[in-house]
Parts: structure tokens; sequence; C-alpha cells
């Protein structure tokens, strides 16, 4: 067990390390000079204050430096300073990240409530009407675009019936963006619920068990539901990733205060300290939460921790 | 035992594919939009105040108008090309790259095999959606640098699957075969490998497809892929949202069209992995 705790942190740092480098070396794929980029639209952008920003940023070392620089820095938490206001990157994300995960989380919550039911009732009536339809609704899920379910959501929930507010940080603006993604991210849950049933259904202890007279109810949420669940476990943290990905749109959508609304307005300011921050701490959020997934998959499963 | 059983309950099962008939009926409609827009949009979809604005769906204006009177019927018709088109050219150059990797690192011995594995595992862990993002917030927005991060983003799904089919086919006797008889890697790869394996890889870029018009449309609605005045959907729903009280038609018609495309697509993607692969179609 030690041994998997280990090996899981030691792959997830050298995961954060790789997208640190990659997100320093990402700067130097800007065509043109980065400085001139980001400093287009400023007024203040005379020869000598682009040198001096130049400077600051280090874009007058060799790009090894630069890069190498930017990964001991952000390994001691220090991700720089934004171009526009000047603040620590780090603090303005780590402020925000709370909002992001109270939403991943009850987004997450919402598609595991909707999703492994749906799963279940499909898998359980295979190849009938139920499992056709829930397959629909599944592929529909998937189809959906999650700014799109939001802004008709809004439409009909906020403005038509004026049930919820708009926008806002509070637990009743909560439920909207939630809702977005609980519905898009349940047909994902639901699709990987039926086939690691299915899957299991086919095994002979279920077999086992039915020939042993018990009921069916038994069979199903005993023997079949119980290590589904387990698997399941397995592939939440992708959805968690995935999720996230989505919620940097939804996010803005509905003007959430969390670090995707942030780095979409840094993406289109071309504040590229921030940004870069932003794919650090994003890769870090969802590197832990894959890390701890599969520590809690070697607790309830004992034959992982052999591996 | 179960074999048997299997092959009944597959008998009673019904046999009409309706998926793939749905998805290939869909696809053709908004391929023929695509193909055909220049034609039958009855406006041009960037020239403004052909009608009032903000007006409701009509016989004249079919989807009706937007913030500056242009017809949203021409426009959501426009859009199909703008879509499709950098659906495909992302994963048409996608494909290409993630193709390449994975035959690579299915082929160029075990160091790179290594080393290429654990880059395309650590990069599918994150959303390509993601990974668009962050492209194009380096490259700058636009419809051009929004193709590419789009491509770059299909990348690691691409390899992964290039490289489980290529590493499956490596085990097969006539692979050894034709070493013993001297080829070369690349040889072996281009004339014996490549034929086996490329029709699965095209069934799955049909897969790749729909992910990459949702990224663009995502891309563009955020400001950050193809920018206004071009008839996005993404970007019709952009500015769409500032009237969505005033004029829900802006939202409702390019957000069906990015739904039943992206579903036109996901039903024929599965419907051929299914088709493809035997084993998924038991358990699926």
């Amino acid at each position: 067990m030690i041994r998997l705790i280990a090996k899981r942190l030691a792959a997830a740092f050298a995961t954060v390390l790789a997208v640190i480098l990659l997100s320093g070396v990402l700067v130097h794929v800007v065509p043109g000079d980065p400085v001139t980029a980001m400093m287009a639209q400023s007024v203040t952008a005379t020869p000598e204050a682009m040198d001096e920003m130049r400077s600051r940023l280090g874009l007058d070392l060799p790009v090894w430096m630069q890069v190498g620089r930017y990964a001991l820095n952000a390994l001691s938490g220090d991700l720089g300073t934004t171009i526009r206001g000047n603040e620590p990157v780090a603090r303005l994300l780590l402020e925000r990240l709370p909002n992001t995960f109270m939403l991943a989380v009850a987004g997450l919550g919402i598609a595991l409530l909707l999703g492994i039911p749906l799963g279940f009732v499909a898998a359980v009536n295979r190849g009938t009407a139920a499992d056709a339809a829930v397959m629909i609704v599944a592929v529909l899920g998937v189809s959906i675009p999650g700014f799109w379910l939001g802004l008709v959501l809004i439409q009909v929930f906020s403005l038509h019936l004026r049930w919820l507010p708009v926008a806002g940080t509070d637990f009743r603006n909560l439920i909207l963006p939630a809702l977005t993604l609980g519905l898009t991210y349940c047909a994902l849950v639901a699709r990987m619920t039926r086939s690691a049933l299915v899957e299991i259904l086919a095994e002979d202890y279920i077999r086992t068990a039915r020939a042993r007279g018990l009921r069916e109810h038994q069979v199903l949420i005993v023997h079949a539901l119980r290590p589904a669940l387990i698997s399941i476990v397995t592939v939440v943290g992708l959805v968690f990733a995935y999720l996230m990905g989505g919620q940097v749109i939804v996010e803005n959508v509905f003007s959430w205060n969390g670090i995707g609304r942030l780095a979409v307005q840094a993406m289109l300011q071309r504040d590229y300290p921030m940004i870069q921050g932003f794919i650090v701490i994003f890769a870090t959020s969802v590197v832990v939460v894959s890390m701890s997934l599969d520590i809690l998959y070697g607790f309830l499963d004992p034959r992982m921790r052999q591996r | 035992m179960s074999a048997v059983l299997e092959t009944k309950r597959k008998r009673r099962g019904w046999h009409v594919p309706w998926n793939i008939a749905l998805g290939l009926g869909l696809a053709g409609i908004v391929l023929a939009a695509a193909l055909l827009s220049a034609w039958i949009a009855p406006f041009d979809p960037t020239r403004m105040a052909v009608g009032p604005r903000l007006a409701g769906p009509s016989a004249k204006f079919l989807f009706g108008t937007d913030e500056f009177g242009r017809d949203l019927f021409s426009r959501v018709l426009t859009g199909a090309r703008l879509s499709l088109g950098i659906g495909f050219c992302a994963v048409v150059s996608g494909l290409a790259v993630g193709g390449l990797v994975g035959l690579v690192a299915a082929f160029a011995g075990r160091l790179a095999e290594a080393v290429l594995l654990r880059v395309i595992d650590v990069l599918y862990s994150f959303p390509d959606t993601l990974i668009a993002l962050a492209l194009v917030a380096f490259l700058g927005p636009g419809i051009v640098n929004a193709t590419i991060a789009i491509a770059i983003s299909l990348v690691p799904f691409y390899a992964r699957v290039a490289y489980g089919l290529a590493a499956a086919e490596r085990a097969k006797p006539y692979i050894e075969a034709a070493r013993l008889a001297g080829i070369n890697s690349g040889r072996l790869v281009r004339v014996h490998v490549m034929p086996n394996i490329g029709q699965s890889l095209i069934v799955m870029a049909t897969l790749g497809f729909s992910s990459a018009i949702l990224s663009a449309a995502g891309l563009s609605f955020l400001g950050l892929g193809v920018q206004p005045p071009s008839p996005e959907w993404g970007a019709i729903l952009a500015s769409g949202r500032n009237y969505i009280t005033k004029a829900p038609w802006i939202l409702i018609f390019p957000g069906l069209a990015i739904c039943l495309t992206v579903l036109s697509f996901n039903l024929i993607g599965d419907s051929l992995r299914d088709l493809a692969d035997p084993r998924r179609k038991r358990t699926s």
C-alpha cells in the first residue's frame, strides 16, 4: 500500500513538473515577440518600457535558462506577476480556486447522481427500449455544448420563470452552472456505468448468485453494483478532468468567479504569466484529484495494492 | 454455453441500425447545407440591415434576424461550412501527426516507445478542449490558429489509437516474417502495417470530428476562435447572448445546429466503432 502511494506520488510529481516545463516553453511558441504581442494594446508601450518588460520577464536570457528559472520559481510557489496590475499570479488563482472546486464538485455530484442510476437501468434492461432510451440520452448529452445548455437554462429558469439569479457566487447561483455541468457529464458516467455493469453481469459469480436463489434485486445491487462502483471510481478522475475542462467555458457563461473565468480574461488580454499560471494550477488540481482517487481505489480493491 | 445464449439473444434484438441511419441522415443535411450555402442562402450572411433588427422568425427570415439586421438563416447555413471546414482540417492534420507518432512509438524501438507513450498518456489526461484553449491563448485568436490548436489537441487521442492498433499488429507472425526478410521499419509500416490498420484509424477519425467541432464552437464562443463578423456558430451565440431576452432565436438556431452536427458524427462514429470491433459490440 505504501509502495502504491509512493508510486502515485512520484508519477503525479513528474506530471506536474512536465506541465510546468511545457507551459514555460509555450511562451516561446508565440509567433513574433511576446512583449510586442502583450503590450500591443497598451498606451505605455515605449521602447524603454518594452525593454524593461523583457528583462523583468527574463526574456533576454537564453530559452533553456528562462524555462529553468520559470520551473524553479513555480516549484517554490512563485508563478510570476500579471502584466496588467502587476499582481502575483499564484495568489489571484488560489483565491479563486475554492470557487472552481465548489462548482466542479457540485457538477460531478449531479453527474454521478444522474449517471449511475441511468447506466444501471440501461445495463439491467440491456437490449430493451429502456436501454435504447438511456443511450439516446447519453449520446445527446455528449453532443450538447455545455455553454449552450447553460444559456438555455439561464433563458428558461432565470429570465422566463425568474426562479434563479443570472450570475453571482452564492448558493443559489451555484444551482444552474452545476446543473449545466452535471447534465453534460452525466452522459459520460452513464455510459461507463453501463459498460462496467454489463461486463460484471456476464461473470460466473452472478450466475452462481442467481443459482443460489437470491432475489434479483439482491443480485443486482449487492453482487453487481458494488464491484461496478469500485471500477467507476477509477474513471471518476477522468470525468473530473473533463468536467473541469468544460467548466472553463461554463464559468464564463454564468460569470462564476473561478479560475476558468480568470483564465479566459487573461487569454483575451494576452496576459501570458496568468495563462501559464492557470495551466499549472489546473493541471496540478487534476493530477492531485486523480492521484487521490487512485489511492482510494487501492483501499477499495485489494488486488490493486499488489501492482 | 454462453456463446450459444449470446447468438440467440442477438437474433431477437432489433436489426435496424437506427443510429447509423439517423447519423448519416443528419450528416447529409449538414453537409448539403455547408456545400450549397452559397446558393441556397437567401441573403449575404455578413450583410447588415437586410431586414429589421432582432426580428423574429418569419417566412422571409426563417430564423429571424440579429442585432445588425443580418439574416440568421443565411448565417447559420454559412456557419456549417466554417464548422465542417475547421473540423475536417483539424481531424486530417491531427490524424496525420497523431498516427505518425503512434506508429513511431510502436515501431521505432523500446526507448522511443517508452518516452512517447508516457508523453501521450500525460497529454491524454487533459481534456482536449483545454489543450486547444491553452494553445490558442499563445498562438492568438483567429480561424487558422484555432484550427491548428484543435488539430494538436486531437494528436494524443489519435496517437493512442494508432499505437494500440499498430502494437496489436506488431505481434502477428507476418510482421516477423517480413522482418526476417530484411525489410526496414519504415517500409514495413508503409507496405504491411498501414493497409491493415488504415480502415480502423479512419473509423476512429470520425470520433475526433465531433469533439473538434465542439472545441471550435467553444473557442469562438469565448472570442478566441473565429472572429466576428464571420458566421461561426459559437461566435453567433457569443454575440446573441446579449439579446437573450429580446431575441431568443439568436440563441436557439445556432445552438441546435451545433447539437445536430455533433450528434450526427457521434452516432456515425459510435456505430462504426461497434461494427469495426466485434468485442465492443458484445459488451456495449
